[in-house]
């Protein structure tokens, strides 16, 4: 792995994630409808620029970054994470976000490398 | 050291429309997991070295079992209902992690779980992980009846 800044606290900041994972969906999805051929590309891009965002932290951390997009149809649909990990320094933060036709649901694990 | 973290999608839309079936969405569920294991040649027979260590691996196949057999024990026969989902949910990934962690490999491991109604919706789910191809893997399981789809992901980091 690349060299980690010292002196970084080995703690995982959700806010700053949720705040930069906002940022780039808005970027990708904003103003646009549901469009099903292109929902493949948008999944791709929002996880590939929210990854990037959390890696040039450069932090001692490995990431998983998860995105779903539902049509809004009234359907329900119900999503559930569970973690088997250190709490003290691993974290998650998970970002909801809607327009009038769909959904939109980002998930970011955060697991703590020991160097 | 578990950690459920719930998250429940109500729909805004009103009951009238909860009906409403279009014809042109196809009800398909589309999936693209970003997986960042792309083996070059070399790497592929590094790797057969490690076949004997499987106590040391992420094994796709183990894990995908474990996960399959807990989706058909929490959700098997059952049709989609509100106010089970929460539960089902929250059963399917406590029992996938329970079987994972006895194991007793060293791996850090993160377990989702996706129910969807059949609705004609669209669905699309995709990953990104930033981490070490060489030790740490994913697992996908898609899982579906009449009433609804269920998509279990497990990720397994090594220690």
């Amino acid at each position: 792995m690349e060299e980690y800044s010292s002196g970084d606290e080995a703690v995982f900041s959700a806010d700053d994630a949720t705040i930069s994972v906002k940022e780039c969906i808005e970027g990708v999805i904003g103003g646009t409808d549901y469009n099903q051929s292109k929902v493949n590309q948008w999944t791709a891009t929002i996880v590939e620029h929210s990854l990037t965002h959390l890696v040039k932290q450069g932090r001692p951390f490995k990431y998983i970054v998860n995105c779903t997009i539902m049509q809004k149809s009234g359907a329900g649909l119900h999503t559930a994470n569970s973690c088997y990990w250190d709490t003290a320094t691993d974290g998650s933060c998970t970002v909801r976000w809607e327009n009038r036709t769909i959904y939109c649901v980002v998930s970011v694990f955060a697991v703590a490398v020991t160097l | 050291m578990s950690k459920t973290q719930v998250s429940r999608f109500k729909s805004s839309v009103d009951q009238e429309r909860r009906h409403f079936y279009s014809e042109e969405i196809q009800p398909e569920v589309f999936l693209l997991l970003g997986n960042p294991v792309q083996l070059t040649p070399d790497e592929a027979a590094a790797m057969d070295e490690y076949q004997t260590e499987d106590e040391t691996a992420f094994v796709v196949e183990e894990v995908s079992k474990i996960i399959k057999e807990s989706v058909e024990a929490a959700i098997g026969g059952n049709a989609y209902q509100h106010s089970r989902v929460n539960q089902w949910t929250t059963s399917v990934v406590e029992q996938c992690l329970s079987q994972l962690s006895k194991l007793g490999k060293p791996f850090k491991y993160i377990v989702t779980c996706i129910i969807m109604q059949k609705n004609g919706a669209g669905l699309q789910t995709a990953s990104a992980c930033f981490w070490d191809n060489t030790t740490d893997g994913s697992c996908a399981v898609r899982w579906e009846n009449k009433s609804m789809y269920c998509i279990v992901n497990v990720f397994g980091l090594s220690i």
